[in-house]
Protein backbone atom coordinates (compact mmCIF):
# COMPACT_ATOMS: atom_id res chain seq x y z
CA UNK A 1 0.00 0.00 0.00
CA UNK A 2 1.11 3.21 -1.07
CA UNK A 3 2.37 5.74 1.87
CA UNK A 4 0.08 8.25 0.83
CA UNK A 5 -3.24 5.74 1.07
CA UNK A 6 -1.63 4.82 4.68
CA UNK A 7 -2.15 8.48 6.04
CA UNK A 8 -5.25 8.17 4.45
CA UNK A 9 -6.34 5.72 6.66
CA UNK A 10 -5.00 7.54 9.41
CA UNK A 11 -6.64 10.69 8.88
CA UNK A 12 -9.56 8.36 8.68
CA UNK A 13 -9.37 6.99 12.11
CA UNK A 14 -8.59 10.52 13.46
CA UNK A 15 -12.18 11.85 12.08
CA UNK A 16 -9.97 14.40 10.15
CA UNK A 17 -11.09 13.65 6.45
CA UNK A 18 -14.19 15.46 5.23
CA UNK A 19 -17.24 13.81 5.02
CA UNK A 20 -16.74 12.04 1.07
CA UNK A 21 -13.32 11.13 1.78
CA UNK A 22 -14.34 9.23 4.94
CA UNK A 23 -16.96 7.37 3.41
CA UNK A 24 -14.74 6.34 0.46
CA UNK A 25 -11.74 5.20 3.11
CA UNK A 26 -14.80 3.19 5.12
CA UNK A 27 -15.43 1.25 1.96
CA UNK A 28 -11.51 0.48 1.27
CA UNK A 29 -11.32 -0.64 5.14
CA UNK A 30 -14.44 -2.75 4.55
CA UNK A 31 -12.71 -4.98 1.49
CA UNK A 32 -8.93 -4.57 1.79
CA UNK A 33 -7.27 -6.68 4.05
CA UNK A 34 -3.89 -4.92 4.29
CA UNK A 35 -6.20 -1.67 5.28
CA UNK A 36 -8.03 -3.34 8.09
CA UNK A 37 -4.37 -4.50 9.45
CA UNK A 38 -3.34 -1.32 9.17
CA UNK A 39 -6.09 0.15 10.58
CA UNK A 40 -6.41 -2.25 13.56
CA UNK A 41 -2.86 -1.34 15.13
CA UNK A 42 -3.41 2.30 14.42
CA UNK A 43 -6.46 1.69 16.69
CA UNK A 44 -4.26 -0.23 19.14
CA UNK A 45 -1.46 2.39 19.27
CA UNK A 46 -4.32 5.22 20.20
CA UNK A 47 -5.99 3.24 22.54
CA UNK A 48 -3.21 1.35 24.58
CA UNK A 49 -2.15 5.41 25.03
CA UNK A 50 -5.04 6.86 25.84
CA UNK A 51 -5.00 8.09 29.36
CA UNK A 52 -1.99 5.94 30.13
CA UNK A 53 0.50 8.78 30.54
CA UNK A 54 3.03 8.52 33.23
CA UNK A 55 1.94 10.73 36.01
CA UNK A 56 5.55 12.67 36.85
CA UNK A 57 6.03 14.47 39.97
CA UNK A 58 8.13 17.79 40.52
CA UNK A 59 11.37 16.57 42.21
CA UNK A 60 11.41 19.19 44.87
CA UNK A 61 9.73 20.49 47.55
CA UNK A 62 6.74 23.00 45.92
CA UNK A 63 8.24 26.15 48.29
CA UNK A 64 11.70 25.87 47.01
CA UNK A 65 10.04 25.56 43.34
CA UNK A 66 7.75 28.46 44.05
CA UNK A 67 10.06 30.28 45.80
CA UNK A 68 12.92 30.68 42.61
CA UNK A 69 9.39 31.59 39.73
CA UNK A 70 8.45 34.07 42.87
CA UNK A 71 12.09 35.65 42.53
CA UNK A 72 12.68 35.64 38.47
CA UNK A 73 9.00 37.04 38.23
CA UNK A 74 10.35 39.69 40.91
CA UNK A 75 13.25 40.54 38.79
CA UNK A 76 11.27 40.95 35.84
CA UNK A 77 9.17 43.45 37.31
CA UNK A 78 5.65 43.56 37.94
CA UNK A 79 2.93 42.65 35.22
CA UNK A 80 0.29 45.21 33.96
CA UNK A 81 -2.79 45.10 36.24
CA UNK A 82 -6.07 44.15 34.13
CA UNK A 83 -7.43 46.99 33.24
CA UNK A 84 -11.01 47.51 34.49
CA UNK A 85 -13.64 45.99 32.10
CA UNK A 86 -16.23 48.90 30.01
CA UNK A 87 -19.54 48.47 31.41
CA UNK A 88 -22.18 50.75 30.00
CA UNK A 89 -21.97 53.12 32.62
CA UNK A 90 -18.10 53.82 31.17
CA UNK A 91 -19.67 53.71 27.34
CA UNK A 92 -22.35 56.32 28.19
CA UNK A 93 -19.94 58.82 30.48
CA UNK A 94 -17.73 58.94 27.10
CA UNK A 95 -20.92 59.89 25.40
CA UNK A 96 -22.40 62.18 27.59
CA UNK A 97 -19.35 64.54 28.35
CA UNK A 98 -19.57 66.17 24.71
CA UNK A 99 -23.53 66.33 25.22
CA UNK A 100 -23.02 67.92 28.55
CA UNK A 101 -20.87 70.25 26.74
CA UNK A 102 -23.48 71.01 23.78
CA UNK A 103 -25.94 71.21 26.61
CA UNK A 104 -23.74 73.40 28.27
CA UNK A 105 -23.66 75.89 25.12
CA UNK A 106 -26.78 75.62 24.17
CA UNK A 107 -27.83 77.06 27.99
CA UNK A 108 -25.06 79.53 27.73
CA UNK A 109 -25.97 81.09 24.27
CA UNK A 110 -29.74 81.58 25.85
CA UNK A 111 -28.59 82.89 29.18
CA UNK A 112 -26.11 85.71 27.45
CA UNK A 113 -28.69 86.93 24.71
CA UNK A 114 -30.89 87.22 27.62
CA UNK A 115 -28.25 89.44 29.70
CA UNK A 116 -27.18 91.68 26.57
CA UNK A 117 -31.38 91.92 26.13
CA UNK A 118 -31.25 93.50 30.17
CA UNK A 119 -28.34 95.04 29.48
CA UNK A 120 -29.66 97.52 27.27
CA UNK A 121 -32.95 97.59 29.29
CA UNK A 122 -31.64 98.02 32.85
CA UNK A 123 -27.77 98.93 32.98
CA UNK A 124 -27.74 97.78 36.72
CA UNK A 125 -27.47 94.22 35.43
CA UNK A 126 -24.58 94.40 32.79
CA UNK A 127 -22.06 92.95 35.18
CA UNK A 128 -23.98 90.08 36.73
CA UNK A 129 -22.12 87.33 33.98
CA UNK A 130 -22.54 84.20 36.04
CA UNK A 131 -22.22 81.32 34.91
CA UNK A 132 -23.71 77.87 37.26
CA UNK A 133 -21.75 74.28 35.93
CA UNK A 134 -23.67 71.62 36.64
CA UNK A 135 -21.66 69.21 35.01
CA UNK A 136 -18.90 67.45 37.53
CA UNK A 137 -17.37 66.62 33.75
CA UNK A 138 -16.82 69.81 31.83
CA UNK A 139 -15.31 72.54 33.68
CA UNK A 140 -15.80 76.33 32.18
CA UNK A 141 -13.88 79.75 32.12
CA UNK A 142 -15.91 82.55 30.75
CA UNK A 143 -14.99 86.12 29.92
CA UNK A 144 -16.84 89.12 29.12
CA UNK A 145 -16.20 92.40 27.77
CA UNK A 146 -18.87 94.68 27.72
CA UNK A 147 -16.54 96.84 25.10
CA UNK A 148 -16.57 94.62 22.87
CA UNK A 149 -19.95 93.44 23.39
CA UNK A 150 -18.08 89.63 23.54
CA UNK A 151 -18.98 86.81 25.58
CA UNK A 152 -16.41 83.89 25.79
CA UNK A 153 -16.80 80.93 27.30
CA UNK A 154 -13.74 78.00 27.64
CA UNK A 155 -15.17 74.45 27.71
CA UNK A 156 -12.65 71.33 29.06
CA UNK A 157 -13.02 67.79 30.24
CA UNK A 158 -12.21 68.03 34.03
CA UNK A 159 -11.05 63.82 34.10
CA UNK A 160 -8.11 64.10 31.06
CA UNK A 161 -7.03 67.40 32.17
CA UNK A 162 -6.69 65.54 35.79
CA UNK A 163 -4.88 62.93 34.37
CA UNK A 164 -2.95 64.41 31.88
CA UNK A 165 -1.53 67.60 32.75
CA UNK A 166 -2.22 69.77 35.96
CA UNK A 167 -2.25 73.18 33.37
CA UNK A 168 -5.74 73.56 32.05
CA UNK A 169 -5.93 73.73 28.00
CA UNK A 170 -9.15 74.68 26.40
CA UNK A 171 -11.68 71.15 25.04
CA UNK A 172 -13.70 73.68 22.58
CA UNK A 173 -13.83 77.77 22.70
CA UNK A 174 -17.48 78.96 22.25
CA UNK A 175 -17.33 82.57 21.27
CA UNK A 176 -21.25 84.02 21.95
CA UNK A 177 -21.29 87.59 20.40
CA UNK B 1 -11.75 34.38 57.52
CA UNK B 2 -10.25 34.26 54.23
CA UNK B 3 -9.95 30.90 52.59
CA UNK B 4 -5.86 29.75 51.64
CA UNK B 5 -5.40 29.92 47.79
CA UNK B 6 -4.96 26.45 47.65
CA UNK B 7 -7.65 24.99 49.35
CA UNK B 8 -9.80 23.29 46.84
CA UNK B 9 -13.48 25.41 46.86
CA UNK B 10 -11.68 28.27 45.57
CA UNK B 11 -12.00 27.49 42.24
CA UNK B 12 -9.34 28.41 39.46
CA UNK B 13 -11.41 31.16 37.64
CA UNK B 14 -11.38 33.05 41.08
CA UNK B 15 -7.58 32.28 41.99
CA UNK B 16 -6.48 34.19 38.31
CA UNK B 17 -8.99 36.85 38.61
CA UNK B 18 -7.25 38.09 42.09
CA UNK B 19 -3.65 37.09 39.79
CA UNK B 20 -4.46 39.30 36.98
CA UNK B 21 -4.77 41.95 39.53
CA UNK B 22 -1.53 41.32 40.67
CA UNK B 23 -2.21 38.94 44.02
CA UNK B 24 0.81 37.10 44.27
CA UNK B 25 -0.86 34.89 46.63
CA UNK B 26 -3.49 33.61 44.44
CA UNK B 27 -1.14 33.08 41.29
CA UNK B 28 1.34 30.92 43.97
CA UNK B 29 -1.98 28.92 44.77
CA UNK B 30 -2.36 28.27 41.15
CA UNK B 31 1.57 27.01 41.07
CA UNK B 32 1.02 25.14 44.00
CA UNK B 33 -2.47 23.22 42.23
CA UNK B 34 -1.01 22.48 38.95
CA UNK B 35 2.75 22.13 39.26
CA UNK B 36 2.83 18.47 38.95
CA UNK B 37 0.96 18.41 35.47
CA UNK B 38 2.91 21.53 34.24
CA UNK B 39 6.36 19.65 35.38
CA UNK B 40 4.90 16.49 33.82
CA UNK B 41 4.36 17.77 30.39
CA UNK B 42 7.86 19.53 30.30
CA UNK B 43 9.57 15.89 31.52
CA UNK B 44 7.57 13.96 28.67
CA UNK B 45 8.62 15.88 25.94
CA UNK B 46 12.44 16.54 27.44
CA UNK B 47 12.92 13.63 28.99
CA UNK B 48 15.57 15.34 31.76
CA UNK B 49 14.46 16.48 34.95
CA UNK B 50 16.45 19.30 35.34
CA UNK B 51 15.27 20.87 32.03
CA UNK B 52 11.71 19.87 32.47
CA UNK B 53 11.81 21.79 36.43
CA UNK B 54 13.90 24.83 34.36
CA UNK B 55 11.41 24.78 31.55
CA UNK B 56 8.33 24.41 34.18
CA UNK B 57 9.29 27.52 35.95
CA UNK B 58 9.55 29.23 33.14
CA UNK B 59 6.30 28.86 31.97
CA UNK B 60 4.81 29.93 35.19
CA UNK B 61 6.90 33.36 34.77
CA UNK B 62 5.38 33.77 31.38
CA UNK B 63 2.33 33.11 32.74
CA UNK B 64 2.15 35.30 35.29
CA UNK B 65 3.36 38.17 32.58
CA UNK B 66 0.99 37.06 30.08
CA UNK B 67 -2.05 36.66 32.73
CA UNK B 68 -3.77 39.79 31.21
CA UNK B 69 -4.32 37.98 28.08
CA UNK B 70 -6.07 35.01 29.47
CA UNK B 71 -9.79 35.55 28.98
CA UNK B 72 -10.83 31.99 29.59
CA UNK B 73 -11.50 30.78 26.55
CA UNK B 74 -9.93 27.28 27.69
CA UNK B 75 -9.09 26.25 31.13
CA UNK B 76 -6.22 27.93 33.01
CA UNK B 77 -4.56 24.52 33.19
CA UNK B 78 -4.84 24.08 29.34
CA UNK B 79 -3.57 27.54 29.02
CA UNK B 80 -0.32 26.81 30.88
CA UNK B 81 0.19 23.53 29.50
CA UNK B 82 0.36 24.96 26.28
CA UNK B 83 2.47 27.87 27.62
CA UNK B 84 5.12 24.88 28.79
CA UNK B 85 4.92 23.31 25.45
CA UNK B 86 5.59 25.54 23.54
CA UNK B 87 8.74 26.63 25.74
CA UNK B 88 9.50 22.70 25.31
CA UNK B 89 9.55 23.08 21.59
CA UNK B 90 11.64 26.46 21.31
CA UNK B 91 14.38 24.52 23.43
CA UNK B 92 14.12 21.11 21.37
CA UNK B 93 14.26 22.74 18.05
CA UNK B 94 17.55 24.61 19.47
CA UNK B 95 19.27 21.35 20.83
CA UNK B 96 18.58 20.25 17.11
CA UNK B 97 20.18 22.87 15.50
CA UNK B 98 23.06 22.23 18.14
CA UNK B 99 23.32 18.97 17.08
CA UNK B 100 24.57 17.36 13.56
CA UNK B 101 22.04 15.73 11.85
CA UNK B 102 22.68 12.07 10.46
CA UNK B 103 21.26 10.45 7.84
CA UNK B 104 19.92 8.00 9.99
CA UNK B 105 18.32 10.59 12.09
CA UNK B 106 16.21 12.07 8.91
CA UNK B 107 15.57 8.35 7.66
CA UNK B 108 13.93 7.80 10.94
CA UNK B 109 12.00 11.01 11.27
CA UNK B 110 10.86 9.87 7.40
CA UNK B 111 9.53 6.30 8.27
CA UNK B 112 12.79 4.34 7.22
CA UNK B 113 12.72 1.52 10.08
CA UNK B 114 9.08 1.94 10.76
CA UNK B 115 8.50 0.82 7.11
CA UNK B 116 9.65 -2.11 7.62
CA UNK B 117 8.02 -3.49 10.54
CA UNK B 118 5.48 -6.42 11.01
CA UNK B 119 1.64 -5.11 11.40
CA UNK B 120 0.95 -5.46 15.16
CA UNK B 121 -2.10 -7.37 15.27
CA UNK B 122 -2.54 -8.66 18.63
CA UNK B 123 -2.98 -5.92 22.16
CA UNK B 124 0.35 -6.29 23.31
CA UNK B 125 -0.85 -4.76 26.96
CA UNK B 126 -3.49 -7.18 27.88
CA UNK B 127 -3.32 -7.84 31.24
CA UNK B 128 -1.37 -5.61 32.44
CA UNK B 129 -1.97 -3.45 35.51
CA UNK B 130 -2.21 0.11 34.94
CA UNK B 131 1.10 1.23 36.52
CA UNK B 132 3.01 -1.46 34.66
CA UNK B 133 1.36 -0.41 31.39
CA UNK B 134 2.20 3.28 32.19
CA UNK B 135 5.90 2.24 32.73
CA UNK B 136 5.98 0.51 29.29
CA UNK B 137 4.59 3.58 27.50
CA UNK B 138 7.09 5.83 28.98
CA UNK B 139 9.65 3.99 28.20
CA UNK B 140 8.68 3.34 24.57
CA UNK B 141 7.91 6.94 24.23
CA UNK B 142 11.74 7.63 25.44
CA UNK B 143 12.90 5.43 22.45
CA UNK B 144 11.44 7.57 19.92
CA UNK B 145 12.80 10.58 18.79
CA UNK B 146 12.00 13.53 19.65
CA UNK B 147 9.51 14.52 16.54
CA UNK B 148 7.77 11.20 16.85
CA UNK B 149 7.50 11.37 20.59
CA UNK B 150 6.25 14.99 20.03
CA UNK B 151 3.83 14.05 17.86
CA UNK B 152 2.36 11.83 19.78
CA UNK B 153 2.00 13.42 22.99
CA UNK B 154 0.29 16.31 21.50
CA UNK B 155 -2.07 14.46 19.60
CA UNK B 156 -2.87 11.27 22.24
CA UNK B 157 -2.48 13.30 25.35
CA UNK B 158 -2.75 17.04 24.36
CA UNK B 159 -5.70 15.66 21.66
CA UNK B 160 -4.55 18.41 19.47
CA UNK B 161 -5.62 18.21 15.53
CA UNK B 162 -3.05 18.16 12.77
CA UNK B 163 -3.27 22.08 11.80
CA UNK B 164 -2.41 22.61 15.48
CA UNK B 165 0.57 20.22 15.72
CA UNK B 166 1.64 21.70 12.72
CA UNK B 167 1.58 25.26 13.34
CA UNK B 168 3.28 24.80 16.58
CA UNK B 169 5.91 21.98 15.75
CA UNK B 170 6.58 24.60 12.08
CA UNK B 171 5.99 22.19 9.69
CA UNK B 172 3.56 20.76 7.12
CA UNK B 173 0.39 18.82 7.67
CA UNK B 174 1.90 16.34 5.63
CA UNK B 175 4.85 15.80 7.96
CA UNK B 176 2.84 15.62 11.22
CA UNK B 177 0.98 12.76 9.40
CA UNK B 178 3.56 10.94 8.35
CA UNK B 179 5.28 11.55 12.11
CA UNK B 180 2.46 10.16 13.59
CA UNK B 181 1.83 7.48 11.33
CA UNK B 182 5.56 5.91 11.99
CA UNK B 183 5.46 7.13 16.03
CA UNK B 184 2.18 4.72 16.38
CA UNK B 185 3.61 2.13 14.25
CA UNK B 186 7.40 2.27 16.65
CA UNK B 187 4.89 2.75 19.34
CA UNK B 188 2.52 -0.61 18.62
CA UNK B 189 5.91 -2.68 17.71
CA UNK B 190 8.19 -1.52 20.79
CA UNK B 191 5.14 -2.90 22.93
CA UNK B 192 5.42 -6.08 21.62
CA UNK B 193 8.82 -6.07 21.84
CA UNK B 194 8.37 -5.60 25.58
CA UNK B 195 5.75 -8.61 25.73
CA UNK B 196 8.48 -11.08 23.86
CA UNK B 197 10.70 -9.68 26.09
CA UNK B 198 8.69 -10.27 29.39
CA UNK B 199 8.22 -13.95 27.45
CA UNK B 200 10.91 -14.80 26.95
Amino acid sequence: MKAEQQLKLQAWVDGELAEGEARQVAELVRVDKEAQAIVGELRLAKSILAGNELEAKLPESTQFYWNKIQREIERLGKPEVASRPASWVFSWRRLLVPLSGVALIAFLSVLSMNLFHYTAVDEGLKHLVEVENLSEHVGSISYKSQSENMFVVYLYNKEQEAEKDPELEPMDDTLVQ
Amino acid sequence: MASHPEKPEVPDEKLVRRAQRGDMIAFEGLVARHRDKIYARAFSMMRNEDEAVDLSQEAWVKGWQRLKQFQGESSFVTWMTRIVINLCLDQLRKQKRQRAESIEQLDEELGGVERQMPTVTVNPTEGLERGELRARIDRALNQLSYEHRTVLILHEFEDLEYKEIAKRMQCSIGTVMSRLFYARRKMANLMASYKREELS
